[in-house]
């Protein structure tokens, strides 16, 4: 059985591979980018993750930006907010338009891993 | 352009000053003054401008009263007098012109000889007595001066005339109407003497009809009108011919004298003793008199005391009415000078508060965003060191490597703590009002924690009503307030249970309830006391580990919203929170009064 697709898209890189690694090590398959630029070309390539964890303060495009993005390419992926920004109203406004989860930073791993399981339960269904 | 503007400005100054420059009974330097001083300054500034306003109209229009109706009196008093002395004058005139021209009449149809007869004396007499009521007598008197002839009731037969002044003065004259005298008869009266020269005689014989005093008193009294306060005639050396109220005896001098004009009628103002009169006087036509008509000056009549009195009263009652009313204006005024600018101290302050309050909330939400950045960071790298040694095999101090990296996390965690503390006073620091749907943020509430709901087994159920009026409110931070609550009953559940929401209207105003029941453990008495402290917590553990300031910050963001918050509980049963808002828009209190 293929290992669940896990894609990181946060500016801060450093934190981004950690996470990878660490997720990696609890047998999903990561790749981390740095910015919503990149998505697109990674879904057009053929790499279609599960569930994206996306930060939602980037320079250049926002989470709230990408998500639409990624919902508009396959609805089927699961995307969790992952920000060192406590807004109340990103977080509902990210959830109306298909937000799975939204999580504060510095996030706890158990959780964090709740939250994807749970996300991939709902993909399929 | 520039000039158009500082004119309008310099205008709109001179319009609406300053309200420190009323303050002209106090000292330039109002900054010297502390605030009691400067409004019992204003207050005294309010009360001289209001005054003057007030009285200034007010006394000028009473004295305008009082000027205007003096005059008008006195004009009315003038006409009169002039009006009254004319007629009188007039009627005096007639009497005696009828009179002199009966006698001319008598004298011009019979001679000295036909009137010499007592018979036709007494006939003649009788004739003109019945035309002329005032006539006492009548006689001829021979040109030596003797009496010949009488008609009458006093015995005066053979009496010499020739020393009596009026005699002398009748043979100079056609007709002569004398002075008032005493005469043979001692009783005041005047004659009436026409003389008649005939051929071949010697001297003029003189035909003399004499009239008591008396009928010239009842033609005074009957000319007399009500506005007059005396008549009477006097001859030219001001000695008095007829009975006068205030004047004294027949004769009498009368002080002080008015020379009136040859014609008509003269007024003077005079002084009777010390009463002020306004004096009538004017020559009675073909008569040694003249005549003398004295009316009450204006001051002394009753119209002019009433109206005085009438005005005096309307005057005072207003002035008094107009203090008293002015005092409390200007006081009332000056409190709520005072109250508005407090207010707006007090609100400027408030805004000066709510501005650093944001701008602390906005370096606040900077800081946690910066700091929770490389926390995850560390905490990551933390974690992975951490999942590498419990993937590696036992070597010398793993437990220690181990131990150090929980610190590290447990650090972590706490700065966590601060720093989800610090966004959550951020959020709170600014509103925006808007039109809200109530229904609508517990939907997108519900939508939002509705899947960690779904994963415990927590059913949400809603009865909202559905025409429900929109309220003037922060959405944001309606959103916080039932996050709050929502998560805290689905964290009190636990799970397998059930949170109902329902929302309804309260009344007209559209103000409206909105309840949270969870069937959760419930909260004990002593439990139910502190929910709403900062830091007070009930969730401990790895996973729900709480700030103790969810319900806290709910309830200052409630009461920030003009709204209340309500507790209902009982262990074993549930929990209930009501949130009351209300239908109007809410008064934003400081944002200080729901700081941790």
């Amino acid at each position: 059985m293929s290992r669940n697709r896990i894609l990181i898209v946060d500016d801060e890189m450093e934190f981004a591979n950690t996470l990878a690694e660490r997720l990696q090590l609890r047998d999903f398959e990561t790749i981390a980018i740095s910015g919503g630029e990149e998505v697109i070309p990674l879904l057009q390539g053929g790499w279609l993750p599960d569930v994206v964890l996306l930060d939602l303060k980037m320079p250049g495009q926002d989470g709230l930006a990408i998500l639409d993005l990624i919902k508009q390419h396959d609805q089927s992926i699961e995307v969790v907010m992952i920000t060192g920004h406590g807004a109340t109203a990103s977080a509902i406004a990210g959830m109306q338009r298909g937000l799975f989860d939204y999580l504060m930073k510095p996030v706890d791993i158990g959780k964090l891993v709740d939250t994807i399981s749970l996300a991939l339960r709902k993909k399929r269904g | 352009m520039k000039k158009i503007l500082a004119l309008l400005s310099k205008l709109r100054n001179r319009l609406f000053p300053p309200m420190t420059d009323f303050l002209f009974f106090c000292s330039k330097n109002n900054s010297d003054l502390c605030v009691k001083a400067r409004y019992y300054c204003l207050r005294r500034s309010l009360l001289v401008i209001m005054m003057l306003i007030t009285f200034l109209p007010l006394g000028i229009t009473t004295g305008l009263s009082f000027f205007q109706y003096r005059q008008l009196l006195q004009e009315e008093t003038y006409s009169n007098a002039r009006w009254s002395a004319a007629n009188t004058k007039q009627t005096i005139e007639a009497f005696l012109e009828k009179l002199q021209a009966a006698i001319l009449v008598v004298t011009d149809a019979y001679t000295f000889d036909e009137l010499n007869s007592q018979e036709k004396i007494d006939k003649v007499f009788t004739e003109l007595k019945r035309e002329h009521k005032g006539l006492v007598d009548l006689s001829v008197i021979s040109p030596d001066g003797v009496q010949r002839a009488y008609a009458g009731p006093y015995n005066l037969s053979g009496k010499d005339y020739n020393a009596s002044p009026w005699y002398n003065t009748a043979l100079t004259k056609r007709i002569y109407a004398s002075e008032v005298f005493m005469g043979f008869r001692n009783i005041p009266h005047f004659v009436i003497a026409a003389s008649k020269r005939e051929p071949q005689a010697q001297g003029s014989w003189v035909l003399r009809a004499s009239i008591d005093v008396d009928t010239l008193d009842r033609f005074l009294a009957s000319a007399n009108s009500e506005l007059a306060d005396d008549i009477f005639l006097v001859n030219k050396e001001w000695k008095l011919q007829s009975s006068s109220r205030y004047y004294g005896e027949i004769n009498s001098d009368i002080v002080p004298r008015d020379t009136p004009k040859k014609a008509g009628i003269t007024l003077a103002d005079q002084h009777r003793g010390d009463t002020p009169v306004l004096r009538a006087v004017g020559y009675i036509k073909n008569t040694p008199w003249i005549l003398v008509v004295e009316h009450q000056g204006y001051g002394q009549r009753k119209s002019w005391q009433l109206f005085r009195n009438k005005l005096l009263i309307i005057f005072t009652t207003c002035l008094l009415l107009s203090g008293i009313l002015i005092v409390r204006v200007a006081t009332l005024l000056a409190r709520k000078i005072r109250e508005a600018e407090t207010t707006r101290e007090t609100l400027l302050s408030q805004t000066e508060h709510t501005n650093k309050l944001a701008s602390i909330g906005r370096l606040a939400a900077g800081v946690a965003h910066e700091i929770n950045n490389p926390l995850a960071i560390i905490n990551e790298k933390a974690g992975l060191m951490k999942d590498l040694l419990e993937l590696s095999s036992e070597f010398k101090h793993q437990k220690k490597f181990l131990d150090q990296l929980d610190s590290l996390q447990n650090a972590v965690h706490r700065t966590r703590t601060i720093t989800h503390r610090l966004l959550g006073f951020a959020r709170r620091m600014e509103v925006n009002m808007e039109p809200v749907q109530i229904n609508d943020v517990v939907t997108e509430v519900i939508g939002f924690l509705g899947k960690a709901a779904e994963h415990r087994n927590i059913r949400i159920e809603t009865d909202l009503q559905l025409d429900l009026a929109s309220i003037q409110s922060d959405r944001g931070q309606l959103q916080q307030i039932f996050l709050n609550i929502v998560n805290n009953a689905v964290d009190a559940i636990d799970h397998d249970g059930l949170i109902r929401i329902s929302s309804r209207q309260l009344d007209a105003s559209g103000a409206l309830q909105v309840d949270i029941f969870d069937n959760g453990p419930g909260m004990p008495p002593e439990v139910l006391d502190k929910i709403f402290e900062p830091f007070f917590t009930t969730k401990f553990g790895q996973e729900r580990q709480g700030t103790g300031l969810g319900l806290s910050i709910t309830y200052g963001l409630v009461k920030k919203l003009g709204g209340r918050i309500l507790v209902k509980s009982e262990v074993g049963k549930g929990t209930v929170f009501s949130i009351i808002f209300p239908g109007k828009s809410p008064v934003v209190e400081e944002a200080a009064d729901e700081s941790e």
